[in-house]
């Protein structure tokens, strides 16, 4: 058996140690930071979670819904990116360059096997280019390498090196997301087999548009449901899904979504084992329901093997965290 | 191939890894494969480094000795959850977990040699035939021209089936030599891979080296007694047979001894069927053969020093010496069978105790006593191979065939007419050989049961101590030891260590278990416990790790098989017995012939002149065999004399007679 990827794209990445040589001989009289931990890993100010209006639009409530015990493997690919981002220096008033590497994949299920369909991995620095100064705007600029603004955009951007820092991280999960885009379409404009994005779809129109992408999103800070549409939510038992709803939010595609519960959540909290599909927003006449139906049973048959031991496993099927593991691997 | 053909481009089955937890070192690499690659315990590798050194690209030949297999499970739990507890579930999951194929491999060489570095990161590759022989060092004794190679069997894995050599000048000598071979008993591999062995040794022993025959001690059963005849062996052997290029025939020349039964004319073997005793011949020894080796049958309470002292007395001085003494009032005794001596015996201790001397000769009375009683119990207890008359029938020392098997049959004789074969033949090979006239230039000694003949433990017996010499300095006279045992962990350290070749069969745990397996991986451990039928695993001064090989069934006839279509022959008389000796050399000889020949003669007189006959091997047998009997007085018919007349009757006595 031999995996053969329909593309792969990789940039030359450099490892740590190279970057910090690297902007050493670029910046002589900078320091080079060793040993800092990931934006990644450093707490950040989380927006606060919240409640959001979404239209019912498979009756008139929101109920809980059996999606039957026939469990279905039609998912053909899973679909993750991964970004890791350091400080690597700081410039005169605690200007931070960083190092941010961001990468995705496709991992396509053949005989119950995972291979890679395709993958990008692309390494990029991203500084404040606003409060650097001429020289060092300069050197960046010719030293050929990817370079990215993160002060772009933002005008009303502080120089407290937090908020900097916090800039940088944000654009290369921005980027992070580009490239999953970029790998997502790839998928949808060859392939008619769905595909599992981890996240949702809104982001990118032709995703959003395709019947192929479905998108399971893990993460809550923004609950969809509140009152009895809530209560009902958090009241699923495994295998059974909120009626349909559909999202249309700011800047982004409409898609229609429901909640789904993956495993029994018996003795843990009320999201435990829940997480909220995303597919396209139904045309004309189509019947939401069968469909919601029938991707709900194709995720309830990714439940196994466990994720484990990812800590998000009562959420994450294992197909995603396949690709987690690849582009850690390949990162 | 033709010059045309593009040459194939090998493909890439596994990659090197190394971790700062499982480093690569320059005898030890690591590298992983996709799940269906034809990679086991025992495959040879090759990998190949991505980087040149010194201006070539090193490549790495390894042989796998440890695989591991594992997902990304953290732990067994995971997966019963993740399955219900239900087993059967989890063929019902959609994806199968991520898994590996790691392996480590010990490297058995590197070329460039220098300098010796870890193993590098790079691609691994199956072993082709021209890598096999790299690795293993062949290719240095697989030169045109300087070929010393003797085919073992076979390396099988992928679509490699290489054939593995053993160096001649490691295997018969003088560089090292010996071979050893380990197996639980009853998979037939040792007996067989020793009679494959020979085979491949016959037909491939380079001619600049000499000539070389095969001494083999049958030690159980009929293993060896069919070597000359066809077995059967499938379309597998045959074809390791031509990739080895060994002829699949049985051995043509062999030559089998056999000592006689208790009752002197029968030959104690299973090979006596009346087909098949063309080539067999008789083993018997008398008292000079014998007292050399008394050692061998005394043991060390019986003879001390004192009777060590009568017992050269006796070599030296008594046996085929004219003898006489003035206690034995000046008589002259000619000592040359045990009947000899024991006549010799009785009249010195009767003249001492007529004289009532305690002593004769500085030898006690006592110490006669005591080895007169040993000596004469010889014949007794080695019954049917040391004879009472002193008759000599042996291997033709002197006269050995190049490529001739010799097959000393043991099976059914007691512990100390084995030991006495043992030694004494072992001896005069040694002693033929140092003198350069034995008749071929090399000898393999092949002993069964070497745990039994020379044990790790218990007294120092004179075997042992042969065998010994044997395994310490028989590579410089060309003498080879090839043993076989259940259990090598029983057989004497310098027996095995001196054993530059060693073959591994199947083993058992326990054996495994011991500490001169202690070098062996944990997996190689479990390949050996579980090898199959006509497995080898080799060991060899060339080859820097155990490799492990495949070896045709003997084109010979199987024991069992032998044992049932030759069946051995039942007990017979006397006559019988002479006339199937004699039709050996005279097939007009006839039993009515042999009857009339006989005559009323005792039994020693005729197994004598047997003996003497089978011996010369004369032109004309009838008449040899008669000339060798005591001639016997014709029998006259007495003639009846007419009883005389008490008183003659009157001639006119009508009543007279």
């Amino acid at each position: 058996m031999t995996a053969t990827s329909m593309s792969t794209e990789r940039t030359a990445v450099r490892p740590d140690h190279a970057i910090g040589r690297w902007l050493a001989s670029l910046f002589p009289d900078g320091e080079a930071i060793d040993g800092e931990a990931p934006l990644e890993l450093v707490a950040e100010a989380a927006d606060p979670p919240k409640l959001a209006q979404a239209t019912v639009i498979e009756g008139r409530d929101l109920r809980a819904i059996d999606v039957g015990d026939t469990l279905e493997v039609a998912i053909a690919a899973f679909l993750d990116g991964r970004q890791e981002s350091t400080v690597k220096m700081y410039r005169p008033g605690g200007v931070p360059i960083v190092a941010g590497t961001i990468g995705a994949v496709i991992r396509e299920r053949r005989d119950r096997r995972m291979f890679t369909w395709s993958h990008r991995v692309d390494q990029r620095i991203y500084v404040p280019a606003r409060y650097l100064n001429d020289a060092d705007r300069w050197a960046l600029d010719t030293s050929g390498a990817n370079v990215r603004d993160t002060t772009a955009g933002t005008p009303d951007a502080i120089e407290h090196p937090l908020t900097l820092r916090e800039l940088a991280r944000n654009l290369v999960r921005n980027d992070r997301e580009s490239l999953e885009h970029a790998l997502a379409k790839e998928w949808c404009a060859v392939e008619t087999r769905p595909l599992l994005i981890d996240g949702g779809i809104s982001a990118a129109q032709p995703i959003a548009r395709s019947a192929c992408a479905i998108g399971v999103v893990k993460s809550h800070r923004t609950l969809y449901v509140q009152g009895d549409a809530l209560r009902a939510t958090l009241g699923l038992e495994a295998a059974q899904r909120t009626s349909v709803f559909s999202i249309n939010p700011e800047k982004r595609a409409p898609v229609a979504s429901w909640y789904l519960r993956l495993r029994d959540r018996a003795g843990r909290d009320p999201m435990w084992g829940l997480v909220r599909v995303e597919v396209s927003a139904p045309a004309g006449r189509d019947d939401i329901g069968a469909r919601a139906d029938e991707v709900s049973r194709w995720i309830l048959a990714e439940a196994a093997p466990l994720a484990l031991p990812d800590g998000r496993w009562d959420k994450m099927v294992y197909g995603v965290r396949d690709c987690e593991e690849f582009l850690r691997a390949v990162m | 191939m033709t010059i045309d053909e593009p040459v194939p481009t090998p493909t890439a089955l596994g990659r090197v890894v190394a971790t700062e937890r499982k480093p690569n070192t320059p005898h030890e690499f690591h590298f992983w494969t996709a799940l269906d690659s034809p990679v086991g315990i025992g495959t040879i590798v090759r990998a190949q480094g991505d980087a040149p050194v010194n201006g070539s690209i090193p490549q790495i030949y390894g042989v796998v000795v440890e695989g591991l297999s594992y997902t990304d499970l953290a732990t067994p739990l995971h997966d019963v959850l993740g399955h219900d507890g239900a087993p059967t579930a989890a063929s019902l999951a959609a994806t199968r977990r991520a898994e590996i194929r790691l392996y480590s491999a010990a490297v058995l060489r590197q070329v460039p040699e220098e300098p010796l570095q870890p193993v590098p990161m790079g691609q691994v590759f199956l072993a082709a035939d021209e890598d096999v022989a790299i690795a293993l060092r062949m290719d240095a004794y697989l030169r045109d021209g300087a070929r010393t190679g003797i085919p073992i069997g076979v390396y099988h894995a992928g679509g490699t089936d290489a054939p593995i050599y053993l160096d001649a000048d490691f295997l018969i000598g003088p560089e090292a030599a010996h071979l050893n071979i380990t197996g639980v008993s009853g998979l037939a591999t040792k007996t067989s891979a020793i009679e494959w062995i020979m085979s491949s040794i016959f037909t491939h022993f380079p001619a600049q080296k000499g000539s070389i025959a095969a001494v083999c001690f049958n030690v159980k059963g009929p293993d060896l007694c069919f070597l000359d005849q066809p077995g059967t062996i499938d379309d597998r052997d045959s074809a390791l047979y031509e990739k080895c290029g060994v002829p699949a025939t049985p051995f043509e020349n062999v030559q089998y001894f056999a000592p006689f039964k208790s009752d002197g004319f029968s030959l104690n073997t299973l090979r006596s069927n009346d087909e098949l005793t063309n080539n067999v011949t008789p083993l018997t020894w008398g008292l000079r053969e014998v007292l050399q080796y008394a050692e061998v049958l005394l043991n060390k309470d019986d003879v001390d020093a004192k009777a060590d002292a009568l017992i050269d007395f006796i070599r030296e001085r008594i046996v085929d010496r004219d003898f006489s003494d003035p206690l034995l009032g000046n008589k002259r005794y000619l000592v040359r069978s045990f009947a000899d001596l024991e006549m010799w015996f009785r009249d010195v201790l009767s003249a001492m105790e007529n004289k009532g001397n305690e002593g004769w000769r500085t030898h006690h009375v006592a110490t006669i006593r005591k080895v007169r009683n040993r000596l004469s119990n010889i014949s007794t207890r080695c019954a049917g191979l040391v004879t009472d008359a002193g008759t000599v029938s042996d291997l033709p020392f002197g006269s050995f065939q190049d490529r001739t098997v010799y097959v000393i049959d043991v099976a059914s004789l007691e512990e100390d007419a084995q030991d006495l074969i043992f030694a004494r033949v072992v001896t005069r090979l040694r002693e033929h050989l140092e003198k350069r006239d034995l008749g071929v230039n090399h000898v393999i000694v092949f002993v069964d049961e070497l745990n039994k003949y020379a044990p790790n433990d218990g007294q120092d017996t004179y075997v042992r101590k042969m065998l010994l010499d044997l395994a310490e300095r028989g590579r410089y006279l060309g003498l080879v030891l090839f043993g076989a045992q259940q259990f090598r962990s029983q057989v004497h350290r310098r027996v095995v260590g001196n054993s530059g070749t060693a073959l591994f069969g199947r083993m058992d745990a326990d054996e495994l278990a011991t500490p001169g397996y202690a070098v062996l991986s944990q997996a190689v451990k479990t390949k050996l416990a579980t090898l199959e039928k006509g497995q080898l695993m080799v060991r060899h001064p060339h080859f820097t790790q155990p490799i492990f090989v495949r070896f045709p069934r003997p084109a010979i006839m199987r024991g069992r098989d032998g044992i049932e279509k030759y069946p051995q022959s039942v007990d017979i008389d006397l006559d019988a017995a002479v006339l199937r000796s004699l039709r050996s050399l005279d097939p007009s000889v006839t039993l009515n012939w042999v009857r009339d020949a006989i005559g009323i003669r005792d039994d020693e007189e005729v197994i004598r002149a047997r003996n003497a006959t089978l011996r010369e091997r004369p032109a004309d047998v009838k008449k040899f065999f008669v000339s060798q009997l005591k001639p016997v007085v014709a029998a006259q018919p007495a003639e009846r004399q007419p009883a005389a007349a008490i008183r003659s009757a009157p001639a006119d006595d009508p009543y007279g007679f």
